[in-house]
């Protein structure tokens, strides 16, 4: 019967558009209850033992709605969830429709605007908001990229996507790693933008209580992350 | 007037909503519930906010008889359940199904493709005016809804009070 059920999402999902082939997921974009939607559909990992990829799997997905909802309640955009189908690891999501990535934005903005720096400000700023008040519900992303955040069309209003990694801790060294994360693919994705990094962290460092004992353990992952380069 | 969607993840399968104003035998209606008598969903329209909370409760509700976990007893009394933020059932029924003093009833029929004389078996038991489904916005009851999910100012900032409400409807059970 569970089998029956799978079958009925990978029915839905062969005749969807394939957005994203990940090496956990894959993203479809799918007509749910009449209104556009993502589907995340984790599939097994063939190397790994099926009992411990069924509960690795199966725990993935009940963190990724868990944060989601946890980020909602605190006033933290992410897409609604519409339905969680745990035998075949299927996620329903709403589709943001119309957004661009941040990461496409800021390419974008590099590519044709005079002054770049200085027009991605703003975005720099409400980034670093969002990451603030995310890490002070203790919700650790796990994935951070300028692809896991979407700006929704016409608006500054970021949204924040793809929990898979996600976990909840207080701690500000899992805070610190998680910014660590997003400056290595930030700087590397996005030549030239130190300073606008720098900007990011600084509303990051103003928009959060807590932000002190985050910022101390960045440098100090920093460091570390360094050290290892210069080892080899 | 009644509105009908089909369930993309069960193509046999389609949800019917029909809404009534003015009933006068809601006790009658939900004695006939009770007794099995009725093959649809007798639902008190003022907690919902819109008839999409409704198709995401049907669609949860045919996934989970498919693969054998329902909560309660039928395929109705678990679109009910799954309206409902909480595990208890009988909370759920007192919330979201009819009452004997109600005056307004949404009736949900979940049908497989090929049973359409239901919907008239049902609506003729209904002693009341059917109005357009739409009107479901006007009869609900935000500040209740807020309270029961228990959705915040802050919630309501990064989506709406539907959102809030189907978020917390498809994970109830990891929560
Ligand atoms: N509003 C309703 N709509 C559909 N079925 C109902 C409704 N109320 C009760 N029932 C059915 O009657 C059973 C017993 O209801 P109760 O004793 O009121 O909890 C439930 O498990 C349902 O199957």
């Amino acid at each position: 019967m569970a089998e029956e059920s799978s079958m009925a999402a990978a029915e839905l999902l062969r005749q969807a558009e394939l957005l994203k082939q990940g090496a956990e997921a894959r993203l479809y974009r799918a007509v749910f209850l009449g209104r556009p939607a993502v589907v995340k559909q984790r599939f097994p990992k063939r190397y790994r033992h099926p009992v411990l990829d069924e509960r690795l799997t199966h725990r993935r997905t009940v963190q990724e709605v868990r944060s989601i909802l946890r980020c909602r309640k605190a006033g933290i955009s992410a897409p609604v969830v519409y339905f969680v189908d745990y035998t075949s690891h299927c996620i329903f999501l709403e589709e943001i429709v119309g957004s661009v990535t941040v990461r496409d934005h800021i390419a974008s903005t590099q590519e044709t605007h005079p002054n770049p720096e200085r027009e991605l400000e703003p975005l720099a700023d409400g980034m670093g908001q969002i990451l603030a008040r995310m890490h002070d519900e203790d919700v650790i992303h796990g994935d951070l990229t300028t692809s896991n955040m979407l700006l929704r069309s016409g608006a500054s209003d970021l949204v924040l996507i793809d929990f898979g990694l996600s976990y909840i801790s207080a701690l500000p060294e899992d805070k610190g790693v998680d910014l660590y994360v997003l400056e290595k693919a930030f700087l590397s994705t996005h030549p030239n933008t130190e300073a606008l990094f720098d900007k990011l962290l600084k509303s990051y460092a103003a928009a959060s209580k807590k932000s002190p004992a985050v910022i101390k353990k960045l440098d100090e992952v920093r460091l570390r992350g360094r050290k290892r380069s210069m080892v080899g | 007037m009644h509105v009908t969607q089909s369930l993309e993840l069960f193509p046999d399968h389609k949800v019917t909503q029909v809404l009534f104003r003015d009933v006068k035998n809601a006790a009658e209606l939900r004695q006939s519930a009770v007794e099995g008598k009725i093959n649809g969903a007798l639902i008190n329209p003022t907690m919902l906010v819109h008839p999409f909370q409704v198709l995401v409760a049907a669609n949860k509700a045919v996934h989970l008889d498919k693969i054998g976990k329902m909560k309660t007893r039928s395929l109705y009394s678990e679109v009910i359940f799954n309206l409902s933020p909480t595990n208890n059932i009988s909370e759920a029924f007192k919330r979201f199904g009819i009452s004997d003093g109600d005056d307004c009833v949404l009736v949900v029929l979940v049908q497989s493709t090929d049973e359409s004389q239901l919907l008239e078996e049902i609506t003729a038991k209904v002693d009341g005016r059917q109005v357009p489904v739409e009107e479901i916005s006007s009869l609900s009851d935000p500040a209740k809804i807020k309270k029961l999910y228990k959705v915040s100012p802050l919630e309501e900032k990064c989506g709406t009070l539907l959102d809030a409400v189907v978020c917390r409807m498809a994970t109830k059970d990891v929560m």
